[in-house]
């Protein structure tokens, strides 16, 4: 730089433009593996000011409150940058976000392509309209003992089975933990493979005619009722998405449908978390997948997606960040963290050394593939993410439970479908 | 008379202070008057009416996040009427309000009547029994839930070791619709309870004393004194009090977010809870904003019809 | 007033006192133990045989501690107190002018403005805070206090100006008159004379003003983004309330103190309140 040059920086006293902090305002939420979020606030916000001159500012949240953020934010036309969208949220607020094609693109070209699932949530049409970030994925974890001292050694595979063990389990005052309440994570987890696993789905393949009227859906209805009364928690109807974990660390369920985080947590605190034989409870626990149906096997993974905000200032940096946090050594620093609790958007992350580090959580690993996602048969647009946060589908379970006839609970759920869906 | 003889001393009336134009305005009633109602005129124009008629407009659009929408009449509303949903939140928040603002009364009237008496610690527990009503409704709220969850629930151990329910047939407290909303109903009166035991209790102090022990000397019993003399004039407080708990409670929010989310199966549904799933969670904005305006017209009936009845208590 | 025996007095006094307070703050209870309860305890269910809800053998101050170093606890706090204080501040200036204008002069449309300002009460918040969130950004306020000081009094001012307007018609009208007779202008006499003597009512209105702003969630959730903006009520439950990891303690730490220090200041007000919603009501 010339003299003049400095001079003339310092006589105005600013310094000069390549220089000026760049700031990215970031919204998640707040992680169900708090280590993680550590690591992002810290060491990873460190290493994007060194590496890109980014000053990150890292906002985490209650999951609930994203979506209020989000629409307070669109409609005031300013807030943060890039926020992280769970399910099919950026199918809500396609008008307002950046299109991110470019980005997507590059990432999903380095890592062997990503998975379906997240494709269909981060893209409209053929414009990508967010990066997707990881998958959450869900298992039944369960205490391994207990169900061998009913005389199943392995985790039932069907749902009579299931049924079976569970009665007995209550018997003894540990039944099947399942949330069946308004809460956005662990119902729909189940319910929805609930209803495909019986052949049930929501709408045709043409995504417009509504088909949740079907001889399957009032099978998968009334078979529910027996399940819940013979071998379920009946707190379940009002639980959150915390209260399966409490449940189960405290000994009082026998297994449960949830993420990575019950077992994460119980080995995080061994003395914290133990048997009723003093010894650490991680010990007991296994994961396996749900149970088939008539209709087959499946599971609902909830895709986590970075959508940029379309009102920001700060693209073209958000855009820089995305592609150096999915580059393979930072995210892997994460991905290390949440200790397989995600899995990667991508199928390169199939290959991650987290998946030996702990046999236990290595059946996570297929759960993106398996998925399907809400809405089926038709994507998982507008409509599907009403229906899932008006949780039409939980209703329908919810009300045959406390004694309506699966009939009218089926009716009731089309009627909402098709004012839905505008049929 | 010692605040009228400032003015005196003052000189302003023995010199001959000059009645400016402005002053001579600001003595005029009319002028005073609207001067002084200026800065609320603003700024509830600015931020109450103003969105009102945005609300208004959301409401007969058809608009969702981020995309504007066109006018589309009464679509909305012809929507919620058909709504299952929505007629539930209309049941549950008239229900949750009549039943809710009806113990509040009754109960803050017993304990207003208990704390009307001399004893020791008055005003310490006259400040002890504001803390439900002083502390943040979402905290409390909190607290509540944990109380009331169904793996640790205090009240359920409560209730076992007075032997009243087994482990077995243990209380759902937020898992049964009807016990949903009687939970509901406890906490948002746990926290009323206090704001009506206080602003009655100040009605009683108003009461003369020596009419009751008139009344006692005539040979009426406690009941009779309650409802011939203090009730009827303690009506006036009681009415103020409940028009303003009335508006209050129909608008709750808090606790319902907190507790249910609207569940067992939209049986605590309420009208903020059901507007704000639906303008935030689906996105759908006019919708929202529909529901929130269905509100105002039976808010607003509830309102005329007590405040007729306060006019009337009024002039008698 | 409840005559006759000693077992009456107990029956009829006592006893429904007692539970009455236990009622109304027990949850207090609860929430102090919660806040010093280890963690290792707070997670025992109910039927389980160890479980001791009502004290706690190993109290500890990890959970305040925690509260107080690792989450902006202190900020939220300071956050909330200049809020609370400035948005009641304008509601109680508005409302003391728009009180007195409408109980003690006489103006053409009186009468509906009165009723107008009543009817913005109803308005649900639901309704307004979308549309707010455009006016908010319109003035560059957004994730500012000031976003939260300016639509705090929107619901405050209604009420003010309702208490403070049955205060003032409960002062007689001879006050003024001898003070304007002596030469008094009227700005003069309404703020040396009526509303000195309007002070219990003043003093009622700001306590009942400064409870619902600290108290308020809806705005405070949309119309703040940074964690260091936030209020308490939002900050404890976004940053403590996180998925399926435990901060319960953190949590009812975080209940006890937001509503603490606020309790103690109503302490010494409280007479002035009861005797301010009295004066109001009379009129």
């Amino acid at each position: 730089m010339s003299i003049g040059g400095i001079g003339a920086v310092l006589a105005t006293g600013r310094a000069p433009a390549y220089a000026q902090q760049r700031t990215l305002h970031w919204v998640r939420w707040s992680d169900f593996v708090p280590a993680s979020d550590a690591l992002l606030k810290g060491q990873i916000t460190k290493e994007c000011q060194k590496a890109l001159g980014i000053n990150l500012q890292l906002e985490t949240i209650n999951a609930n409150d994203i979506q209020a953020r989000v629409t307070s934010a669109i409609q005031s036309g300013n807030g943060p940058d890039i926020i992280l969208g769970l399910n099919n949220w950026p199918q809500l607020y396609t008008a307002s976000l950046a299109d991110m094609t470019d980005v997507a693109e590059e990432i999903g070209q380095a890592q062997g392509g990503y998975y379906p699932i997240s494709k269909q949530v981060a893209t409209a049409g053929t414009k990508w309209i967010g990066v997707p970030w990881a998958v959450g994925g869900g298992l039944v974890a369960y205490r391994k003992s207990w169900f061998e001292a009913i005389g199943y050694p392995e985790f039932p595979d069907t749902w009579e089975k299931l049924q079976d063990a569970g009665k007995k389990l209550k018997a003894k005052g540990t039944p099947v933990g399942q949330a069946l309440s308004h809460s956005f994570g662990d119902p729909p987890g189940f319910w929805y493979p609930w209803l495909w696993s019986f052949g049930g789905k929501e709408v045709a393949a043409d995504g417009k005619t509504v088909a949740l009227n079907s001889k399957e859906t009032l099978e998968s209805v009334k078979a529910a009722v027996p399940f819940w009364n013979d071998a379920c928690d009946p707190g379940g109807l009002s639980w959150d998405d915390t209260s399966n974990n409490r449940a189960f660390l405290s000994g009082t369920i026998a297994c449960t449908n949830n993420g990575a985080s019950i077992y994460i947590e119980a080995k995080r605190k061994p003395d914290t978390y133990q048997t009723e034989n003093g010894t650490p409870m991680y010990k007991d626990i296994r994961h396996a997948a749900l149970p088939k149906g008539p209709g087959g096997q499946y599971n609902l993974p909830g895709p986590f997606t970075d959508m940029v905000m379309a009102y920001s200032k700060n693209q073209a940096a958000a855009k820089e960040f995305l592609k150096w946090i999915h580059s393979k050594p930072v995210f892997e620093e994460w991905f290390t963290s949440q200790q397989g609790y995600t899995d990667g958007a991508t199928k390169y992350w199939e290959g991650d050394k987290v998946w030996s580090a702990d046999p236990v959580l290595a059946p996570f690993k297929k759960v993106p593939a398996q998925g399907r996602l809400t809405g089926y048969a038709g994507p998982p647009d507008r409509a599907a993410a009403e229906v899932q946060t008006k949780y039409i589908i939980i209703d329908m379970y919810a009300k045959a439970v406390q004694g309506m006839k699966p009939e009218d609970a089926v009716n009731w759920a089309t009627g909402e479908l098709k004012s839905i869906y505008g049929v | 008379m010692s605040q009228v003889s400032i003015f005196s001393s003052s000189g302003a009336y023995s010199s001959a202070w000059r009645r400016g134009s402005i002053t001579r305005v600001l003595e005029d009633q009319r002028w005073f008057g609207l001067l002084l109602l200026t800065p609320t005129l603003i700024l509830l124009g600015l931020f109450t009416a103003y969105p009102f008629i945005k609300g208004i407009e959301l409401a007969v659009t058809n608009t969702t996040v981020g995309v504007p929408g066109h006018f589309v009449g009464i679509h909305n509303f012809v929507v919620l009427w058909h709504d299952d949903i929505f007629r539930m939140a209309v049941w549950n928040t008239c229900f949750y309000t009549a039943v809710a603002t009806t113990v509040k009364l009754a109960l803050g009237l017993w304990l207003a009547l208990l704390l009307n008496r001399n004893f020791r610690g008055k005003a310490m527990m006259r400040a002890a029994i504001l803390l439900p009503f002083i502390i943040p409704t979402v905290l409390s709220t909190f607290a509540w839930k944990w109380m009331f969850d169904p793996t640790f629930s205090v009240i359920n151990y409560v209730l076992l070791h007075l032997h009243l329910i087994t482990i077995a047939d243990r209380i759902n407290w937020l898992g049964v619709p009807w016990l949903a909303m009687t939970s509901i109903i406890i906490v948002n009166v746990w926290r009323g309870v206090p704001f009506f035991a206080i602003s009655l209790l100040a009605g009683l102090q108003t009461i003369n004393p020596e009419l009751q022990e008139a009344a006692a000397i005539d040979g009426a019993r406690a009941w009779q004194r309650f409802r011939h003399i203090t009730w009827p004039l303690l009506l006036p407080v009681t009415m103020v009090i409940m028009l303003f708990s009335v508006i209050q409670t129909f608008a709750d929010f808090q606790i319902v977010y907190v507790l249910t989310g609207g569940g067992p199966a939209n049986t605590t549904q309420l009208f903020a809870t059901y507007a704000y799933q639906i303008g935030i969670g689906t996105g759908l904005l006019s919708q929202g904003a529909a529901i929130s305006l269905a509100i105002f017209p039976i808010l607003l009936l509830v309102v005329i019809v007590q405040l007729v009845y306060i006019r009337k208590t009024e002039t008698a | 007033m409840i005559e006759g025996p000693r077992w009456r007095r107990s029956v009829f006094f006592h006893v429904p006192l007692t539970v009455f307070v236990i009622f109304l703050l027990f949850p207090f209870y609860w929430m102090l133990v919660t806040s010093i309860r280890p963690d290792r305890e707070l997670y025992k269910p109910w039927s389980s045989p160890l479980y001791q809800p009502f004290w706690t053998l190993h109290p500890t101050f990890e959970h305040i501690h925690d509260l107080l170093t690792e989450t902006l606890f202190s900020t939220w706090m300071l956050n909330t107190m200049i809020i609370s204080i400035a948005a009641t501040a304008i509601s109680l200036f508005c409302g003391l002018l728009a009180g007195y204008a409408l109980s003690r002069l006489k103006f053409p449309f009186a009468g509906s403005i009165g009723t107008g300002i009543f009817v913005t009460y109803l308005v649900p918040q639901t309704l307004l805070f979308i549309p707010l969130s455009n006016i908010i950004r319109n003035f560059h306020i957004g994730d500012t206090p000031w976003a939260l000081i300016l639509t705090y009094p929107t619901f405050l001012v209604p009420f003010c100006t309702w208490l403070l307007m049955g205060y003032f018609k409960s002062i007689p009208k001879e006050l003024e008159e001898c003070a304007r007779i002596d030469g008094a202008t009227r700005w003069k006499a309404m703020l040396y004379i009526v509303f000195p003597v309007a002070l219990p009512g003043i003093l009622s209105a700001g306590i009942f003003a400064f409870t619902l702003s600290w108290n308020e969630f809806i705005y405070a959730l949309v119309f703040l983004s940074s964690p260091a903006e936030k209020t308490v009520s939002v900050g404890v439950t976004s940053d403590l309330v996180r998925g399926d990891v435990f901060y319960w303690g953190q949590l009812m730490a975080g209940a006890l103190l937001g509503s603490v220090p606020v309790a103690i200041v109503y302490s010494f007000f409280v007479e002035h309140y009861v005797s301010g919603i009295t004066g109001s009501v009379k009129g």
